[in-house]
């Protein structure tokens, strides 16, 4: 853990981060403003893959505004550096160094002052679509809801506004990890479709739109199929349009579980 | 392979002497399993043939050992004198009593969290066996020499500085009386080296630098001062011809990783395989595979000797199938490129010229937008060992078939951190792994055998007709070597990342495999 150490402090002397810098003089300031826009650079190549374009939230969190595990630039530079454990957010220490590390951070920092693309809609009115849509038969909310689909308690806390408008119309295209569709036909032409829950060299476990669990030795299967572009939800681009779509994602972004 | 030495090894003093005056070809006749790839030739193939495609059914565990606190095991285990000597991360050596399968010793280093290990996990690979000692590197970057029969250290001695990012996880080899270990370190730019110590007292004999000095023929292949944190780590085994007197070693990546900018030319003798007199330390010959690497191909995969007809005249071969996808037939007295063929997806290079240098296609390297490229950063094989068996002529190689899309970073270097430049989004839904048979004759794949993620398992031929290997998902297999056709498996419950082996004890063959964090140990119930 010295490197860890190491990066965070030289980080935190060479950088003017704009909450911190007041105590040592940095002997190679870099101004904020320097920092911030460098930090840009390498956020839209490293980072906005997940985060979205000027970290307004993809298939990783939206950046604006106060942030679920950072309070400050230090545990900004920590995070960057080590992932979040348990979360899809990888560590960033093998690509980048600590000096441009500091630079993403402060850029970050500074998305933590600004509200970003707003989400419109009207979250209450979502909920009442939420539940009129039998959207609860596969997710859940808060202990209430059906196995087959992903939870979605903190899914706001997780997933940034234009993912969750692309999962609820173009499911296939946004399905999470662990959500890989497989369709397994055995010998005698009986076929099962459904989400792999897991698989090795022999066995693959299915689990089908009806929420049963298929265990399927490979060697009596005939095709194994990944659909790599295929989820068991089905679009609901054509039941959910218009501002209801829009008060779909309010409701969905809203949703940071309890603290 | 007599029973009157198979009786006396079972661990007396007497046999201990006896065995010692062996070669260690002889001991692998004898059904040891004396170093790490199993021969010189790193064949990583077993003599034996008790267990075969007839009987391998009914293979069972015979004991499972699970070393004290270790994380996920990487080890292969050596059997000597009737004694298994196995490694658990980040430096710690079991020796294990194959009858019970208890502990008769075990060293433990202490490797404190400040100690680094940049660009790899905290494992360690194996040790090596000579003349009552074992030989294991360390983490922090130290080789020692243990008592082979009480686990007490000899001599120690510093290989690197681990605060500027050396570290040894590979198994030494020992080849006439010298000690010879390689270096990790090429994502924090290191410059690579191989050395030789003396095998008794520790003493070093001679030190290979990967990378060459200004002046140094090579050297006109780094522009400035970019050699000195130009990378080129020899952090995996290699292989030795006795009759040649040459060690086939590796090496690794230029540093920095995936942002070339900074080393415009070839970046000698990263991504290569470098012949080197066992006497002299000096590079008879040396073959590069991937010249000014930006994808972190390392050319460390184990190279592997055969000899072979090809075309109509036998040849001394060294053949490996690389990170890059590309599977390599090298004359191993000349270093003359005799074949090379793509043996897995590729999209960076129309092929091979008739040096064996790749054709590249323009717009492969990584930019700051992303390039999409074919294999990912791991490879098309990684340091999962390859078997190669002298019945079928193929060599069987645990295959990773994935895309990565490449980043590119600004690099600077900065001592004991990261010196890589980039990085990779892995497409890893779409990926896949195999067990693939390459004909070493003409590099065309005979078999394969599908695995539902790449693989990070070694593989083991037999003289029972067997290929054993493992997979992320815990599976242990054994297929039919001509076919590929699987004929059993057992579920070890953690991912298979380590290089199964054989040996015999007692008139019983064992196949031996590290999966998760224990080591398993199987036999046929009643051979």
């Amino acid at each position: 853990m010295r490197a860890h150490a190491t990066i965070s402090l030289v980080s935190l002397l060479l950088l003017a981060a704009p909450a911190s810098a007041q105590t040592a003089t940095p002997r190679r300031a870099v101004p904020a403003t320097q920092a911030i826009a460098a930090g840009k650079t390498l956020f839209d190549s490293q980072c906005a893959w997940c985060h979205g374009a000027g970290g307004d939230g993809g298939t990783g969190p939206n950046l604006h505004g106060r942030l679920r595990h950072a309070t400050d630039y230090a545990s900004i530079v920590d995070i960057v550096t080590n992932g979040i454990p348990g979360t899809e957010m990888p560590s960033f220490r093998t690509p980048l160094t600590a000096r441009h590390i500091g630079q993403i951070a402060s850029y970050v920092q500074s998305l933590g002052r600004t509200r970003g693309a707003a989400i419109a809609g009207n979250a209450e009115h979502g909920a009442a679509l939420y539940r009129t849509n039998g959207c609860a038969t596969c997710h859940t909310i808060a202990g209430a809801g059906g196995v087959l689909g992903p939870e979605l308690t903190t899914i706001g806390a997780t997933r940034g506004g234009p993912y969750l408008r692309d999962a609820i119309v173009k499911p296939a295209a946004a399905h999470p990890p662990g959500y890989l569709v497989v369709r397994a036909v055995d010998r005698d032409g009986r076929e099962v479709r459904g989400i792999r829950v897991n698989e090795d060299v022999f066995w693959i476990q299915l689990r089908d739109a009806g929420g049963n669990v298929h265990v399927l030795e490979k060697a009596r299967l005939a095709t194994v199929e990944r659909q790599l572009d295929a989820s068991l939800m089905p679009s609901y681009a054509a039941r959910v349009t218009g501002t209801d779509l829009d008060d779909l994602v309010a409701y969905l972004a809203s949703l940071r579980g309890v603290k | 392979m007599t029973a009157h030495v198979r009786t006396a090894a079972k661990g007396c003093v007497t046999a201990a002497l006896v065995v010692a005056s062996l070669s260690l070809a002889a001991q692998q006749q004898r059904g040891e399993w004396p170093m790490y790839s199993g021969n010189y030739q790193s064949e990583r193939y077993s003599p034996l043939a008790q267990i075969t495609t007839s009987n391998v059914s009914k293979l069972r565990p015979a004991w499972v050992y699970q070393p004290p606190g270790a994380g996920s095991l990487e080890t292969t285990p050596l059997v000597v004198n009737g004694v298994m000597y196995a490694t658990a991360g980040p430096t710690a050596v079991q020796a294990i009593d194959i009858r019970s399968g208890r502990t008769l010793w075990e060293w433990t280093r202490p490797i404190p969290a400040s100690v680094l290990n940049l660009g790899f996990p905290r494992v360690n690979r194996g040790v090596a066996y000579a003349d009552g000692l074992i030989y294991v590197g360390t983490l922090d970057g130290y080789l020692v020499a243990l008592d082979a029969k009480g686990g007490i250290e000899r001599w120690m001695v510093h290989v690197g500085e681990n605060p500027l990012g050396h570290s040894i996880t590979a198994a030494p080899l020992v080849v006439d009386n010298k000690v010879i270990v390689g270096v990790s370190g090429g994502e924090a730019g290191i410059r690579g080296f191989l050395d030789a110590y003396d095998a008794k007292s520790g003493k070093p004999i001679w030190r290979f630098w990967t990378i060459p000095s200004p002046g140094e023929p090579g050297s006109e292949s780094w522009p400035g001062d970019s050699w000195v944190h130009g990378g080129g780590a020899t952090w995996l085994t290699g292989s030795y011809d006795p009759a040649l007197k040459l060690l086939y070693w590796g090496t690794g990546n230029p540093g920095p990783d995936w942002n070339g900018d900074s080393r415009v030319g070839d970046n000698l003798y990263t991504s290569s395989i470098v012949a080197i007199d066992i006497e002299t330390g000096k590079a008879k010959w040396h073959f590069q595979h991937t010249p000014h690497d930006v994808h972190d191909w390392d050319s460390n995969q184990i190279p592997v000797l055969v000899d072979a007809e090809i075309n109509g005249r036998p040849r001394k071969l060294v053949v490996q199938a690389n990170r890059n996808a590309f599977f390599y037939v090298l004359d191993r007295q000349t270093g003359e490129f005799l074949l090379g063929a793509p043996y897995a997806k590729q999209t960076w290079a129309k092929g091979l010229d008739e040096k064996g240098r790749p054709i590249v296609i323009p717009n492969m390297e990584p930019s700051e937008k992303g390039t999409l490229v074919y294999p990912s950063l791991q490879g098309s094989t990684n340091w999962a060992s390859p078997s190669y068996s002298p019945d079928t002529g193929l060599l069987y190689v645990p295959v990773r078939e994935m895309g990565s899309i490449y980043f590119k970073t600004p690099a600077e270097y900065r001592a004991g951190t990261y010196y890589t430049g980039g990085s990779e989004k892995r497409l890893d839904e779409e990926s896949w792994g195999a067990v693939r048979a390459i004909d070493v004759k003409t590099g065309k794949t005979a078999w394969d055998f599908a695995l539902p993620s790449p693989s990070w398992a070694g593989v083991l031929s037999t003289a029972g007709g067997l290929v054993f290997s493992g997979s992320n998902e815990g599976n242990f297999y054994a297929l039919d070597a001509k076919s590929g056709k699987a004929l059993w498996q057992f579920q070890t419950g953690g991912a298979i990342r380590s290089g199964p082996m054989s040996f015999e004890f007692d008139g019983k063959q064992y196949v031996a495999v590290a999966g998760g964090h224990a080591l398993f140990v199987f036999a046929l119930d009643q051979p």
